[in-house]
């Protein structure tokens, strides 16, 4: 029957009202989400499908034009710019992605094995980079890559550039600029499951095998995956969108998808291009989570 | 506690010296009294003094401020509500995967996508009521939008840690739902509240791309500024209010860690 | 209870910011280092008691791009360049000037008064004209190579380090010149051919990359680059302090004379205050102390017996028929315009 009373954590309730009191709590968040979240991307989407005027205006007739551009069919003939684009970023994610686990492991492997007094300190360390934003810790580089200071010098001397210019925009700069962002973005997921690692496991592993890389991946590996999932994923995904560091860093000389997807939205007023270019970009993310998921266990954020 | 490695403790060490080198380099600029050029030409904190002189600057401080405040109060309160309603009730799988679903969204999507989808929705709506002008307003709701997601996700995983036996018990002494919220659950959760609400502000004031693709005159933020000003040229200017910023984020990071202690405890 | 309290006020100080447009305000959407700001919005603050607030940008396309996402709605006066007046008014983004409340354009010279993109000042006043060029640093350039655009677009003969400049028209068309087409030319493999070799300098070692408007001047005048395109106005600024060191020059293939304009946006919240502005501005002493700031050339001849005697001898900041005969105005390209937008995607894609 319907409005059978039945037990839910020790309350005497019916399913409707469960049902009614549950709506009524989710209604604020789920509501907001759905108009400011679920249909801006329905619409942009359709957004995609548009074109756009002579004057930069967005005009809503249909066409897969802009597809067609981002696959490279340009109006100059076939170009594959777009598409070396987008695969530059999930490379230049992946290597910050990568970079950034290598060294995060030592640093949470060396945080943990502080005495619990100054973990806060090392643990703070760490943090105010992460609260800083992200433009200043970008363009910080200018000066360090400048050619007064031995980086630039070292190129210089080596001839990779002209004498005297900073090293940079190039692709160096912004991998120095990408890492140095995104680091924290990883350490602090990956500390937090770090701290719970029971050492007598890994201690029994390295009873058993002899070489330090099976140690790790045998003991400790599994027991960090949690952390290391979050961040990685709280990693890869932004580093794929984000123009920042390579609009600062990179100029027009190394440019990712983020900056063309600006770019459309910006000087060039294409609206429908850079929404194609987006959906291009969410559809690259999607696949990534996919094979990360298929790889690794169930993905759960938080 | 254990003995680290001395490999492992030279990579960590060298990693914490690479995050820092970049403002360390800014910071040793900011007192540098040469105006341009990398060469030492002497001790000033001028160029500090200047800053609180600058209007523009004080006005940008002032809105990233605002904007941190208003979003991650209003994102604390949806994002708790959320969070209570995903995990208190008993829903389906499916309605579980499609609410899963809608909080690792905001999370995972390149905040780019959301930034354009945003101004697109916004250009729509702004046709409606003036409301919605490039500017604070669309900033606000912009945040809010990815807040919720990240409060909601934290606060859960509170709620789980908590489990039921605490409100089954609770329910035995409190008679009605209201007080048995306000004296129990609320005081569990808080802890779960605060970091979600923490971390939502960080999130907000670590934010660039939404802020740039949404604001309007008079709602310039501090990263905008420093962003323009650096694409014209840099000067020891914005090297002090660089410096400035990462030390009042220390004071921030510092007084955030006690509060979250204190709550704990 | 006092948090809730807090967070209240809070929510009602940004309301009372956002929401309530100030009578006696004034919103200038303006490009960068323009002019005195500071100077100006306390004078026009003490002669009409309006409270100026300034906005920058870099070029004219990213103020098209706020305008059509709402800035119409928000800024009381723009100043766009000419080639870009049938787009705005294409697109209806501007509004018509009542001419009985600027009784100071009688002011302007007549060159600036029928023009073929505003005939009559229908819409526009004219704020201050210039041309596109290459700065230099003497110490590193000699006056010998800079004499042809070869020296940025020639990789073999690229004397040292420079910059593009961020902007579509101005770089394209100094490229197009080069090539010895029409700068305003629309025909698809021009165009490509252009693009191509923007391509091959931005990507020579020396190219440093694309830097927006005054970025470049001051990049050059840090000693950071030897060259950069930039509108004449920002090199004389930095010219003028260091002449021995820093030059400007238009080569011989050709450049880009330009004319900006002070405009009213269609939805301008204070329309008025605007009008009042414009007039203001044309006032021939207020002129002649924006140009005489600024170093570009002024519109108003009224103001000419203030401007600084030296500047007005200056080829640089007034061309002589000779160096006229180089510079080319801006066209709109009408639906040749896309070419040229997506030619400038491929340019910083590649």
């Amino acid at each position: 029957m319907k409005n059978k009373q039945i037990l839910w954590r020790g309350e005497m309730t019916t399913k409707a009202t469960l049902f009614r009191k549950g709506l009524a709590f989710l209604s604020g968040g789920i509501s907001w989400l759905l108009i400011f979240l679920i249909l801006p991307g329905l619409l942009f989407v359709g957004v995609s499908f548009a074109t756009r005027g002579d004057h930069g205006e967005l005009l809503w007739k249909f066409t897969i034009e802009n597809y067609e551009r981002l696959m490279g069919f340009s109006l100059f003939g076939w170009t594959p710019d777009y598409l070396i684009i987008l695969w530059r970023s999930v490379e230049v994610a992946f290597v910050t992605t990568l970079v950034s686990v290598i060294l995060s492991y030592p640093l949470s492997f060396f945080i943990a094995s502080r005495p619990a007094k100054s973990r806060y300190v090392w643990l703070t360390l760490v943090i105010v980079p992460f609260w800083t934003n992200m433009v200043i810790r970008t363009y910080a580089w200018f000066y360090l890559l400048s050619p007064e200071l031995p980086l630039a010098k070292l190129a210089i001397a080596l001839g990779f550039i002209p004498e005297g210019t900073p090293l940079y925009p190039n692709a160096i700069a912004v991998y120095l600029g990408m890492v140095s962002v995104f680091l924290p973005f990883v350490t602090l997921p990956l500390y937090s499951s770090v701290e719970k690692l029971d050492w007598s496991l890994v201690e029994a592993a390295q009873d058993l095998y002899s070489s330090k890389f099976r140690v790790f991946r045998q003991a400790i590996l599994p027991q960090t995956a949690p952390g290391l999932s979050v961040g990685i994923i709280l990693t890869f995904v932004p580093a794929m969108g984000t123009f920042v560091v390579p609009d600062l860093l990179g100029g027009a000389k190394y440019m990712l998808v983020g900056n063309l997807i600006q770019q459309q939205f910006g000087s060039s007023r294409d609206w429908p291009f850079g929404a194609a270019v987006s959906l291009g970009l969410m559809i690259l993310t999607m696949i990534s989570l996919q094979i990360y998921s298929r790889k690794g266990k169930e993905i759960e954020i938080l | 506690m254990r003995n680290c490695h001395p490999i492992i403790k030279i990579l960590a060490l060298f990693t914490v010296w690479f995050l820092y080198l970049p403002l360390m380099g800014v910071a040793v600029c900011s007192v540098n009294s040469a105006r341009d050029g990398w060469v030492w030409k002497g001790f000033t904190l001028d160029w500090y003094v200047k800053l609180f002189d600058n209007e523009w600057i004080l006005n940008s401080a002032l809105n990233t401020l605002i904007l941190a405040v208003v979003s991650t109060a209003i994102a604390t309160v949806l994002g708790t509500v959320l969070a209570i309603g995903i995990s208190r009730f008993p829903w389906g799988r499916k309605t579980n995967s499609f609410l899963n679903m809608m909080l690792n969204i905001p999370v995972v999507i390149p905040d780019i996508i959301m930034a354009g989808s945003l101004v697109v929705v916004f250009g729509i709506l702004r046709e409606v009521s003036s409301m919605f002008d490039m500017g604070m307003i669309d900033m606000i709701i912009g945040h809010v939008t990815f807040q919720i997601a990240f409060v909601a996700l934290v606060v859960r995983s509170r709620l789980a840690l908590i489990g039921q036996d605490v409100e089954e018990a609770g329910r035995d002494l409190f008679a009605s739902n209201w007080y048995l919220m306000r004296k129990v659950m609320l005081p569990l959760m808080m802890p779960g509240i605060v970091a979600g609400a923490m971390l939502a502000f960080t999130l907000s004031l670590d934010d660039f791309v939404l802020s740039f693709f949404l604001s309007g005159p008079d709602s310039q933020t501090l990263p905008l500024y420093i962003y323009a000003a650096v694409r014209r040229g840099v000067t020891p200017q914005i090297h002090a209010l660089s410096t400035l910023i990462v030390l009042v984020t220390v004071v921030l990071v510092v007084g955030a860690e006690r509060l979250s202690k204190k709550e704990v405890a | 209870m006092k948090r809730s309290i807090f967070v209240v006020m809070l929510l009602l100080s940004v309301f009372i910011r956002t929401g309530f447009a100030e009578d006696k305000e004034l919103r200038i959407f303006i490009w960068s280092e323009y002019m005195d700001e500071r100077k100006f919005s306390a004078d026009f603050k003490k002669d009409t008691g309006i409270n100026v607030k300034i906005d920058v940008y870099e070029n004219n396309e990213d103020m098209l791009a706020k305008l059509q996402a709402g800035g119409v709605n928000q800024y009381d006066i723009i100043v766009p360049s000419d080639y870009i007046m049938s787009t705005l008014l294409a697109q209806k983004l501007i509004r018509p000037l009542d001419q009985t409340k600027i009784p100071n354009l009688k002011n302007v010279s007549p060159q600036f008064r029928n023009t073929p993109y505003d005939p009559g000042n229908k819409y526009t006043a004219p704020w201050q004209w210039g041309s596109v060029g290459l700065m230099y640093n003497k110490n590193k350039v000699s006056a010998e190579a800079v004499k042809s655009w070869s020296v940025i677009f020639d990789p073999s003969k690229q004397a040292g380090t420079f910059w593009l400049m961020d902007s579509v028209r101005d770089t394209m068309n100094l490229a197009l010149l080069y090539l010895g087409y029409d700068m305003n030319s629309t025909k698809p493999q021009e165009i490509k051919k252009a693009a191509e070799m923007i391509i091959a300098a931005k990507n020579s070692r020396n190219c440093r990359g694309f830097k927006p408007g005054v970025g470049g001047k001051n990049d050059v005048d840090a000693g950071a680059a030897a060259m950069a395109i930039v509108y004449n106005g920002d090199a004389m600024r930095a010219v003028m302090n260091d002449p021995k060191r820093l030059g400007f020059v238009i080569p011989k293939e050709g450049g880009e004379i330009w004319v900006d304009l002070m405009a009213i946006p269609a939805h301008a919240p204070h329309v008025d205050a605007a009008h009042k502005w414009i007039n203001w501005i044309l006032d021939p002493k207020r002129g002649a102390m924006l140009s005489n700031y600024n170093r570009y050339a002024t519109p108003n001849q009224a103001s000419l017996p203030y401007i600084i005697a030296k500047d007005k001898k200056l080829d640089e900041i007034y061309p002589g028929p000779d160096t006229m005969k180089r510079l080319h105005f801006t066209q709109d390209l009408g639906s040749a315009n896309r070419l040229v937008d997506e030619a400038w995607t491929k340019i910083k894609s590649h």
